[in-house]
């Protein structure tokens, strides 16, 4: 039943992602080889914010949701080993409105998720840091954190 | 909970939505004089006779589903005869709505008219070799037998472009069309839906596009695209130049010195086909 309601959800979402959304982000559930669709996991794309280090990058992030959506968030993950401060070794990203206990709303949608993960690009929050590398060089080098930021955004040319 | 939450969801998502661009409410007041002036109406439209004149002139119906919508709601039946009877012994009112059918049918014959000659218009367009495609400002007229057709949204960083098109008619067309109105030169435009660079020889048919979809457009970087027509102009491919691992870019040494040592690497992962 509930797993009903996150699929119909996400049907929606996607309805409406297609009609509209914010240039240069990419959302779309994934096609199996034989065509099917799996609504419960999306792979997207979040461009760099202009006039930040971020700029250039066309970073990949995929959003797993689970049965429990949208009464749940999903978990949204960068691939392995991206550099923020508040994305985890694994990929997965720590921000507010992505926690069930402090920011999360059912309400809130693909489009806010993924513009709220842009935003966090260039505005780390260093109350509630996830990984040494990023939080350190973040705290303590900017010019150093700068360079890798840049030298991240590189490494995720557009696709096109 | 679970009753709640699609309900209290529903129009948060649904970005389809356009809001009425003239109910502008500046205060309270006006939101509080509003609904008295559509008051009287309702209670005229479940009047069963007005129904069955209605149903062949659509745009009365059409012009007043909003506020039967509502009306199913609430229980009609018993009001039925009740309007019927008072409404019937009126003259003036029967009168009325005797010319208002009138009214309606002689307005849709017209708008019978005015479609059939914008079809022959069209068809006699496209006869010219002039392209077909226009721009959103005219409505898309209901599909009549023909090729389908549907809306499409291009939208670049700036701004979005709505054009109405044939579903199987190959992109190019649309994408010369696009690039001339906004002056660009086509090869300095990429075209993608969901990420994936859209083909020219494909159609809105072939991709399964929806109405109102959106296509993106991006600018190709310039000097990525000078460099290019460089190195085919110059078709000077050998020697220690700057490569991609596919080969796709390709720069022949001479260049490639010329490239400052940043902006090689760069170069190199804006291959569209290797990265």
């Amino acid at each position: 039943m509930s797993g009903g309601i996150a699929r119909g959800r996400l049907a929606e979402e996607r309805k409406a992602w297609r009609k509209n959304h914010p240039h240069g982000f990419v959302a779309k559930p994934e096609t199996a080889t034989d065509g099917s669709i799996n609504l419960m996991a999306w792979h997207c794309t979040i461009p760099g914010k202009q006039g930040t280090d971020w700029e250039g990058g066309f970073f990949p992030i995929t959003l797993h949701f689970s049965e429990d959506y949208p009464s749940k968030p999903p978990k949204c993950k960068f691939p392995q080993g991206f550099f923020h401060p508040n994305v985890y070794p694994s990929g997965t990203v720590c921000l507010s409105i992505l926690n069930e206990d402090s920011g999360w709303r059912p309400a809130i949608t693909v489009k806010q998720i993924l513009i709220g993960i842009q935003d966090l690009l260039d505005q780390p929050n260093p109350a509630d840091p996830a990984q040494t590398d990023g939080y350190h060089l973040f705290i303590q080098e900017p010019a150093e954190y700068k360079r890798r930021v840049r030298q991240q955004a590189k490494q995720y040319p557009p696709l096109v | 909970m679970e009753e709640s939450t699609p309900e209290e969801l529903e129009p948060l998502f649904d970005y389809r939505r356009i809001q009425p661009v003239d109910f502008v409410y500046l205060d309270d007041d006006d939101v509080l004089d509003s609904p008295p002036i559509f008051a009287p109406k309702r209670k005229r439209i479940p009047s069963p006779t007005v129904e069955k004149e209605v149903e062949s002139c659509k745009i009365v119906v059409l012009a007043d589903e909003k506020e039967k919508d509502e009306e199913d709601w609430l229980p009609p039946p018993p009001k039925m005869p009740v309007s019927r009877a008072g409404f019937e012994e009126d003259p003036t009112i029967k009168e009325l709505r005797l010319k208002k059918q009138e009214l309606a049918s002689f307005a849709q014959s017209a708008g019978d008219v005015m479609r059939a000659v914008e079809e022959s218009a069209r068809k006699e367009i496209s006869k010219l070799g002039r392209s077909a495609l226009e721009p959103e400002g005219d409505q898309p007229s209901k599909v009549t037998g023909e090729r389908e057709k549907i809306v499409i949204t291009i939208q670049d960083k700036d701004e979005q472009k709505k054009f109405c098109v044939f579903k199987d008619d190959k992109f190019e067309r649309l994408f010369k069309m696009y690039a001339e109105k906004t002056k660009n030169d086509i090869e300095s435009l990429v075209f993608c839906f969901d990420g994936d660079k859209v083909n020219t020889s494909s159609s809105p048919k072939s991709l399964e596009l929806e109405d109102e979809d959106i296509i993106e457009v991006h600018h190709k970087s310039r000097w990525l695209a000078i460099l290019r027509r460089k190195l085919w102009k110059t078709n000077h491919l050998e020697g220690k130049g700057l490569k991609c691992k596919c080969n796709f870019i390709n720069i022949s040494a001479a260049y490639a010195s010329d490239i400052k040592k940043s902006e090689q690497n760069r170069l190199k992962s804006c291959c569209p086909n290797c990265f």
